[in-house]
């Protein structure tokens, strides 16, 4: 007995409709396939009882804001975009242990929904939380592997009541509930990408200069692996991504010395995120994102390494 | 049919959910605080696995999970620390296995009844384990990995099976049939 999205739609539209009733309801929404997804569900359920909020973190994928509208509008809700990356940034400022990164941003991104939600006349918040994220942030006899923001990072007091219709669901469902939504394939099809940002993908401390050097290496990561997908090279993986170590290294460039810092590439194939392997990668493919990488930055980073970790015993991210 | 699954605190647990459930079997995740007359409901149980390290004396964290044992006449399966916790129950020896597994594994089927009836020799499964739980009287072993001497076992007098690899996780090959093997023993 497979998954059945229409049933699955059909009864949380009637579960949503149940526990908001007539009140507003904010959807937190990031550009990726869950709170995509979850928008586009919350919206049929309760028309224009809804808004979106997209807040802009400053830790972002490259182009993601002009991406969300374009998810989004297709669906006829309301949008908006707030830009709190100077106050993420700054609360981060000095901070490089993991799970502290997370539930400051958990605890920001809250603040900013409440006050979204005081202005809109909202009193739920509809979240795009998936199973991986209950399960990972930990309760009871399960450790905690890491705190999702969206769970593990939410603060303790919240003026708002959640809705989280997918919890119960892992990212492979959620992709056929968006297909059988009608959302466009480069939604449902999209990859993950974590509520935190690019916070994870930097180790240790963050500042602006990291979040740019990550930022490019990240979109050359994508770019040059869905060309190389396009081409038939390779299966599109789950994930892939790239990732700032914080250790310099000695290299040579132009002849003259250099010493920066390394990119870690990570591409993993997995079909719920709870187990992965490493892709394979051709060699040439590797070398070009590479090349691509220290040319592009080649004030700041002059070695790439590849991540063959599976999950377990690595997690799919570094942090 | 009812399946209870006592959560013993694994990254997995509600992946076995999912897996019986894509098998259409009803299944509810319990915590080791059930009251056992909840558990005495269920027509079978599946004991998951868990971070905590039945041999190292961390059992005492299971709750009422002994109760379970003792009184739920009824097919249970154990994963992982589930399965150490039966083989320990039931007078096993817990040590820490010759090679800690995580991720893949290839492992050796000895016996193809029940458990693996249908399947191959040998298959890749996935492991997340320190520790593993041999010599348990009345048991016999199912299957075996290089690191590990008991991957799956079966008790000889009731219905009660273990495997210390994951058969919900995508890295184990023929995971759902293994479940659909001890949902065919729940329904006989």
């Amino acid at each position: 007995m497979a998954f059945d999205p229409q049933k699955f739609i059909s009864e949380s539209i009637v579960q949503i409709r149940a526990t908001v009733g007539d009140k507003r309801a904010i959807i937190a929404v990031s550009g990726g396939v869950d709170s995509s997804v979850a928008a586009a569900l919350a919206s049929r359920a309760l028309g224009k009882n809804v808004l979106c909020v997209f807040v802009d973190t400053g830790l972002m994928r490259k182009g993601e804001a002009e991406n969300v509208r374009a998810a989004l509008e297709p669906l006829g809700v309301n949008l908006k975009v707030v830009d709190a990356s100077r106050e993420f940034l700054g609360a981060l400022k000095n901070t490089s242990e993991p799970e502290k990164k997370r539930k400051i941003i958990g605890e920001k991104f809250i603040r900013v929904f409440e006050s979204e939600a005081k202005r809109f006349g909202a009193s739920f918040l509809v979240q795009g939380t998936i199973a991986p994220d209950w399960i990972e942030s930990g309760a009871g006899l399960r450790d905690t592997i890491k705190s999702h923001h969206n769970v593990g990072g939410l603060p303790k007091k919240m003026k708002m009541r959640l809705v989280e219709p997918l919890r119960e669901l892992y990212k492979d469902e959620v992709r056929k509930v968006g297909q059988a939504l009608g959302l466009p394939q480069e939604i449902y099809s999209r990859q993950p990408f974590p509520g935190p940002g690019l916070a994870v993908r930097i180790m240790g401390k963050i500042t602006p200069k990291k979040v740019e050097i990550v930022r490019e290496a990240c979109a050359i990561v994508e770019e040059e692996i869905e060309l190389a997908a396009k081409e038939g090279k390779m299966e599109r993986p789950w994930q892939y991504f790239a990732v700032l170590l914080p250790i310099k290294s000695v290299g040579v460039l132009g002849d003259a010395r250099a010493y920066g810092y390394a990119i870690a590439v990570r591409a993993v194939d997995s079909i719920d995120g709870m187990t992965a392997k490493a892709s394979r990668i051709a060699p040439e493919v590797l070398e070009k994102i590479a090349d691509r990488i220290t040319r592009k930055l080649k004030e700041d980073v002059n070695r790439v390494v590849y991540d063959i970790t599976s999950k377990p015993p690595a997690t799919i991210e570094w942090e | 049919m009812q399946v209870a699954i006592i959560d013993f605190g694994s990254q997995w647990t509600h992946r076995i959910h999912r897996t019986l459930k894509y098998l259409g079997v009803n299944s509810e995740i319990l915590p080791v605080s059930a009251p056992l007359k909840k558990i005495l409901m269920a027509d079978a149980l599946v004991f998951s696995g868990g971070a905590i390290r039945i041999g190292l004396g961390e059992s005492k964290k299971i709750g009422n999970a002994r109760k379970y044992l003792e009184n739920f006449e009824g097919p249970i399966m154990g994963v992982c620390a589930g399965q150490q916790f039966i083989g320990m129950h039931f007078g096993g020896k817990a040590r820490p296995a010759a090679g800690p597994e995580y991720g893949k594994v290839e492992l050796i089927v000895d016996d193809h009844d029940e458990l693996f009836e249908g399947l191959p020799g040998k298959f890749t499964v996935g492991a997340s384990h320190n520790d593993e739980v041999v010599d348990t009287p009345g048991f016999s072993v199912l299957a075996h990995s290089k690191d590990c001497s008991n991957h799956a076992f079966k008790s000889n007098s009731r219905p009660i099976y273990g495997t210390l690899f994951h058969p919900e996780v995508e890295h184990t090959e023929h995971g759902d049939k293994i479940y659909a093997n001890f949902l065919k023993i729940v329904k006989r």
